[in-house]
């Protein structure tokens, strides 16, 4: 099976290649999350859970704490999903090795030893900014829905609802591709 | 008088002094906390390249965390541990400070 993401070969650009409606789902999921940051209740449990508590113990500390950094924090993450959003935007990349179009000169320099074997025409490529901003927003994205899908360490309940089971089956696939783009990441 | 003051005044500074001498800073810990969402490969990776400790390091404080529900990954100021969980906020992880011998 192939991985969604691998390192492009000689550079410290990641290419990612998802399935079209993996794509959509993602842009479904990262969008809903933004939706959260911007207007979400400070007392939902998603939102609790992207911005914790410094000071489980200490109400005054914690208020301090929140009052500091919250509102970075919460554009920040906000930024790292656009930029996963932005990715999944981005026209694909046009096949290595075809420069017949103007417009592939223009946006993509010519690599050197470019064969088709480069990119699908379908990848997304990701710089390195734009890696750890990912590994940040399907960090945020799995923790939005293992609060709302109510996860535990024993996992799903043998019980659950089709419709729960569905949602349990996406967060695992978002486990797959935080693990593929670390492996990517940490492998050199 | 005014003796009796300076005498007094003295004292207290030196006393003060003294507790300054005694905890310039009293450590603080940043505590990472067991949950059931990150990946211990996410834990291990971003005590890796937030803290830069080595890999054995890191792989055994993932798995503090994991098996007893917490570990301390960091000791120092309070300033600093609070930049510390802030980072570790931003990365998803469950983090918060302590006073050290909490």
């Amino acid at each position: 099976m192939k991985l969604p993401f691998r390192r492009e070969r000689g550079g410290d650009d990641v290419l990612l290649e998802l399935p079209e409606h993996e794509r959509a789902l993602l842009i479904d999921l990262t969008r809903q999350v933004v939706q959260l940051l911007e207007h979400g209740d400070a007392d939902d449990a998603a939102v609790a859970r992207l911005l914790p508590s410094a000071y489980p113990d200490d109400a005054e500390a914690a208020s301090e704490f929140r009052r500091f950094t919250a509102d970075d924090l919460t554009n920040r993450k906000i930024a790292n999903a656009r930029v996963v959003l932005a990715t999944l935007a981005d026209r694909p990349l046009e096949p290595s090795g075809d420069d017949t179009g103007p417009t592939t000169a223009d946006t993509e320099p010519r690599r050197r030893g470019s064969r088709p074997r480069g990119p699908r025409p379908d990848a997304r490529r990701l710089d390195t900014a734009a890696q750890q901003a990912w590994l940040r927003s399907l960090t945020d994205l799995r923790l939005t829905l293992g609060t709302r899908l109510g996860v535990t360490d024993a996992g799903m309940p043998a019980d659950a609802e089709p419709h729960l089971r569905a949602m349990h089956a996406v967060f695992d696939w978002l486990g797959y591709l935080q693990e593929s783009l670390l492996q990517t990441l940490t492998r050199r | 008088m005014s003796t009796t003051l300076d005498e007094e005044r003295t004292g207290t500074r030196a006393e003060a002094d003294l507790r300054l001498l005694g905890a310039p800073d009293t450590p603080w810990v940043t505590l990472v906390w067991d949950d059931p969402v990150n990946l211990m490969s996410y834990v291990t990776y971003v005590f890796q390249t937030y803290f830069g400790y080595p890999k054995a390091r890191c792989e055994r404080l993932m798995m503090q965390v994991h098996t007893s529900g917490k570990a301390t990954v960091a000791t120092g100021p309070r300033e600093q541990m609070e930049r510390h969980v802030e980072a570790l906020h931003d990365f998803g992880l469950w983090a918060t400070v302590s006073k050290a011998d909490e």
